[in-house]
């Protein structure tokens, strides 16, 4: 089978799968639609079942796939360690000794809230600074009314977030800002992704996805 | 709205999305010429970047962070794909591979694919890396950060606050970033700390501002239709409302107001 065949063969897989279950998840589990015909009940639980079928594949994929993950990373520091990158062997010593270690204590986790927990809290406490810096650096890289306004902003809200009565004022300007412009931009915002969502979606529902394309090699 | 209703217009707007892409796509083919499009700061800076990785033989780094083909975020993890597919055919000529990172364990498929096809010089398995999500994986690209030494860091995918710390070190580093996330906490810290920022819809025009094929640019244009009716019809909606609370206001007069906001917004338009 040459190259544009196969892209085309899954192209076709592709769009049945994504037409099936789209009118699968549309359809299905909604009698009302077939108004108050005898056995709407049923047509509607079999048109919901080609769905309810593939997004359980997608489950189980999406759940073998955290062991191609682990294989991946162990691989890719195997090759590093191959190229004399001997950080990577703390990494693979690691990995071999947490593993050791659950299997010989019948599950203890101890190990791993010792070493993980701390490394995670002191990069969520790097987090907070990194934040205040890149406040701090807006005005430097967006020296403009809409860099500044950013900042007033921030500094609104966060001052009108101190439990002190004497910013109630502040505090009202805050809560303004949250409910109104804030929202309205959130949403504006989320407005526009899912417009690139659906674009996006119809281009995989149509199979003209890169993925499906022919491969060059 | 009931479900029924709403899923009878869920598939009216799939439909009407369809047909859009597809006559976009006959007159974009029939033009010929490239439509102009709005100048994004950040999709002229990659071939700068590309240049570079070019002249410098050291990669591009690559992120999808959090993004995953199977959920809710698969659109722009596909979206994501197809920016660095271009990205990657820009810097063909380099020796170094680009370097892609996901924290998905599901997109790591969808990562070296991209890699196989838009890269045509090898090394694409141990270029797409796998790494644990959340604040591990900020911290272990920013270790990268130093080690591979990427000429510039293109994240486009799903990143919440704890893009900051990649930011930062990317700074730190002196190499440039653009960014863009699906959250409203991760665009956030991409505007307040990138180079340079998408917003929005703006990561699933990309290949039309990168690619040449007309079909992209054909997809670009029906979300900026898309996007120009419903700001006409938050407008009318908007406009509509006030007329009904305001006694001052009458149909005519609302009409007029609108006719000269759609014209002052495509002036606007064509200027940028």
């Amino acid at each position: 089978m040459g190259l544009g065949s196969r892209a085309g063969l899954s192209a076709f897989v592709a769009f049945m799968v994504g037409v099936v279950t789209i009118l699968s998840l549309l359809l299905g589990d909604n009698p009302a639609l077939f108004g108050d015909q005898p056995g709407s009940d049923e047509l509607a639980r079999r048109l919901a079942l080609p769905g309810d079928v593939l997004l359980r594949l997608v489950v189980i994929v999406v759940a073998v796939s955290i062991v191609i993950g682990i294989a991946n990373l162990l691989f890719v520091h195997i090759g590093r360690l191959a190229r004399r990158k001997f950080i990577s062997a703390v990494l693979l010593a690691s990995f071999g000794f947490t593993i050791y270690w659950y299997v010989t204590r019948q599950g203890d986790t101890s190990l791993l809230e010792a070493v993980q927990v701390p490394i995670e809290s002191s990069l969520a406490a790097l987090l907070f600074l990194s934040l205040a810096l890149g406040g701090a650096r807006v005005m430097r890289k967006r020296a403009d009314i809409w860099g500044m306004l950013f900042v007033a902003v921030a500094l609104v809200v966060l001052l009108g977030s101190l439990p002190l009565a004497e910013l109630a004022p502040v505090k009202a300007w805050s809560d303004w800002l949250m409910s109104a412009p804030v929202s309205a931009g959130a949403r504006a915002l989320l407005l526009g992704i899912a417009l690139g969502a659906v674009v996006a979606g119809v281009r995989a529902l149509l199979g003209q996805d890169r993925a499906y394309r022919a491969y060059r090699g | 709205m009931d479900d029924t209703t709403l899923q009878v217009y869920s598939l009216l707007f799939v439909f009407a999305t369809v047909v859009l892409v597809y006559t976009a796509r006959f007159f974009q083919a029939r033009r010929g010429r490239r439509r102009r499009q709005r100048q994004i700061a950040g999709f002229e800076r990659i071939p700068q970047w590309t240049t570079q990785s070019i002249e410098s033989n050291r990669p591009l780094h690559l992120a999808y962070g959090g993004a995953a083909v199977g959920g809710d975020n698969t659109p722009v993890t596909l979206a994501g794909a197809e920016f660095f597919h271009q990205v990657i055919e820009g810097a063909n000529a380099s020796d170094a591979s680009p370097l892609v990172t996901m924290s998905a364990p599901e997109t790591i498929p969808l990562g070296q694919d991209t890699l196989r096809r838009a890269w045509h010089k090898g090394d694409t398995l141990s270029r797409a890396r796998w790494l644990p999500p959340g604040l591990a994986y900020a911290g272990a690209v920013t270790a990268s950060m130093a080690d591979d030494e990427p000429t510039a860091h293109i994240m486009a995918g799903q990143f919440g606050p704890e893009l900051a710390l990649l930011l930062d070190s990317a700074s730190r580093h002196g190499q440039p970033s653009l960014a863009v996330s699906d959250r409203l906490d991760g665009g956030a810290v991409a505007y307040a700390m990138a180079d340079y920022v998408l917003i929005g819809e703006e990561l699933y025009a990309a290949a039309g501002y990168l690619a040449e094929d007309s079909p992209a640019r054909a997809d670009a244009a029906v979300l900026d239709v898309w996007r120009a009716l419903i700001l006409l019809g938050v407008t009318a909606l908007l406009l509509l409302e006030f007329s009904k609370q305001l006694a001052v206001l009458s149909g005519p007069l609302v009409a007029v107001v609108a006719a000269i906001l759609v014209l002052l917004g495509l002036v606007s338009y064509r200027r940028r």
